[in-house]
């Protein structure tokens, strides 16, 4: 039931056609793990009769109806590093350290549909050929001969062709990852999502045919969530682009369309360009400084590096809509903060802001609770007085940062001020803030009595910050470290 | 038992020190921006962006 396959060069990887019937396209796997994975993995164990709750679910509702049979179970194939054994007799797994959760790169699911094997799988972002940047991710909990493993990935699969299609393929990964990550969303199965889909269920061959934006949509709505769909105005919007950065900088994967190839993915994190040296000389943001994004199409494996403009088959730039599926409680739009951030330096004289034209703007959303943790994590980068205006403002759930960066910042991770807003405000609000301080200065405002207007905002001088880190908010995903 | 009702009692501002009275002054420019400029624009935009959000609806995805 159990196979081990060490790996020590590429060739190797061609053992497992010899171990996995061709139902499961072994031919096609072992091409696609030799160009999409790194040298790091020095072992695969190939665990047979791999029940699959994804798989089954396709199985109980459309395989087993066929006249041409299809096996019920799937091979799962575990991926480790060199310091991992196996004793095949024992069936057990060995390293030196004994954490063996630390040695383990992630799994794969086979199917024994014949084409388009891959069902699910979480891999390492570390080991996957090319990928690079920041990425969303979830621990996963594998079991595996009595081990509990923890893998931190992100989900994806192959669409099933015949049954699914991309569009299917993006939601079920955007939704594992939100049962794993958060306890209020619970898990959907692959066909959960072909008939959450539709008004009623299609039956047959039907979600094949293809999906529309509005079905994505409506999965994700059915799902417990409340997804916003943002559609490009035309070629050149920024504001579009900016707004879809600044989504997965909050952590949220995104559902993305691209018309002109009928094809669906999910966004799953980005890169930054290197910081150049010049001086910033007109405002820019933060997706100026975005060099690629990382998404999980269905055609290729996981954490694939697609660049903003000039990439084949395609480009961050033919992305034209996309949804989010956001929680409750988000109310004041990205177009609206969008539109806000830069009018803030209206308040510069209040503040000491850097010039308008010499900063860098970024702009997400996050968590009262998670503001107050990054705070207490930094203590020594601000002053106390600040300290406890975080800790005592009564933040709602949500909130949205804007941050600002001069040039030299930009480059050494750190900004200049920083705003909160209040993300359940509403769009005709004038001052929708809970906060926003400088280096030297804050504004607080209390927002527990509506039209207070000038009476509802103190002001206090900060001291002690001037030359502190004051670190830019990088925190919200997991950086890759190639292997 | 009492202290504790006043300390529920108290607004934000009287639960951090060091806080001061905001100039009206400073804020004229800001809020003139954003009653004059910003906030019709946001209403604009996002009326916009549902438009176009409603004809994407309808794009098939199937690659």
């Amino acid at each position: 039931m159990y196979t081990w396959i060490p790996l020590n060069s590429t060739a190797d990887l061609a053992g497992l056609g010899t171990q996995i019937s061709a139902e499961y396209d072994p031919q096609n796997i072992v091409k696609k793990l030799g160009a999409g994975l790194s040298s790091a993995v020095k072992a695969v164990l190939v665990e047979r009769n791999y029940v699959d709750k994804d798989y089954r679910s396709t199985y109980y509702n459309f395989y087993a109806k066929k006249g041409q049979s299809y096996r019920a179970d799937c091979v799962r194939l575990h991926f480790f590093d060199e310091t991992v054994t196996f004793d095949a007799k024992a069936l057990r797994l060995a390293c030196r350290d004994q954490q063996l959760k630390d040695h383990y790169f992630g799994y794969i699911v086979l199917r024994p549909t014949g084409m388009a094997t891959i069902g699910r799988s979480v891999l390492s972002p570390d080991i996957r050929t090319g990928a690079s940047g920041f990425v969303i991710t979830a621990d996963h909990k594998v079991h595996l001969l009595g081990y509990k493993l923890i893998i931190r990935g992100f989900p994806s699969m192959d669409q099933h062709i015949d049954i699914s299609v991309c569009a299917h393929a993006a939601c079920w990964s955007i939704l594992r990852h939100y049962s794993e990550s958060y306890s209020i969303y619970r898990e959907f199965l692959t066909h959960d999502i072909t008939l959450m889909a539709q008004q009623f269920n299609p039956g047959g061959l039907v979600p094949s045919k293809g999906l529309e934006v509005s079905h994505a949509e409506r999965v994700f709505q059915e799902a417990g969530t409340f997804p916003v769909h943002v559609a490009r105005a035309h070629q050149n919007d920024p504001s579009f682009y900016r707004q879809l950065h600044a989504y997965v900088e909050s952590g949220f994967p995104l559902f993305a369309a691209m018309h002109s190839q009928g094809h669906a993915i999910a966004v799953v994190g980005y890169e930054w360009r290197t910081p150049l040296n010049d001086p910033v000389t007109q405002m820019r943001y933060a997706w100026d400084e975005v060099k690629s994004i990382v998404v999980v199409d269905d055609n290729f494996l996981p954490y694939r590096s697609v660049p903003v403009q000039g990439g084949t088959p395609y480009s961050a730039e033919d992305i034209d809509a996309f949804i989010v599926a956001l929680p409750e409680k988000i109310f004041y739009p990205a177009d609206a903060v969008d539109r806000l951030a830069p009018t803030l330096f209206e308040l510069g004289g209040l503040l000491g802001l850097p010039p308008k034209d010499d900063t860098i703007i970024r702009y997400f959303i996050t968590t009262g609770s998670a503001l107050r943790g990054f705070i207490r994590d930094r203590e020594s980068e601000f002053d106390p007085k600040l300290i406890e205006t975080v800790m005592t403002l009564p933040f709602a759930q949500f909130v949205w940062i804007v941050e600002f960066a001069t040039g030299p910042d930009w480059a050494k991770g750190q900004i200049s001020a920083r705003a909160i807003l209040d993300a359940t405000a509403s769009l005709r609000e004038i001052m929708p803030f809970w906060l926003f301080h400088s280096r030297t200065k804050a504004l607080v405002f209390d927002r527990s009595t509506v039209g207070a207007d000038v009476n509802g905002i103190r002001a206090l001088a900060l001291s002690g910050m001037e030359k502190t880190a004051f670190t830019r908010w990088d925190q919200n995903l997991r950086p890759t470290q190639g292997k | 038992m009492d202290d504790n009702k006043k300390q529920e009692d108290k607004g934000v501002f009287d639960l951090i020190e060091g806080l001061t009275p905001v100039d009206p002054g400073g804020l004229a420019d800001f809020k003139q921006a954003m009653t004059q400029e910003v906030i019709p624009e946001i209403v604009k935009v996002v009326e916009e962006r549902r438009l176009l959000a409603a004809e994407s609806r309808h794009w098939q995805l199937k690659c």
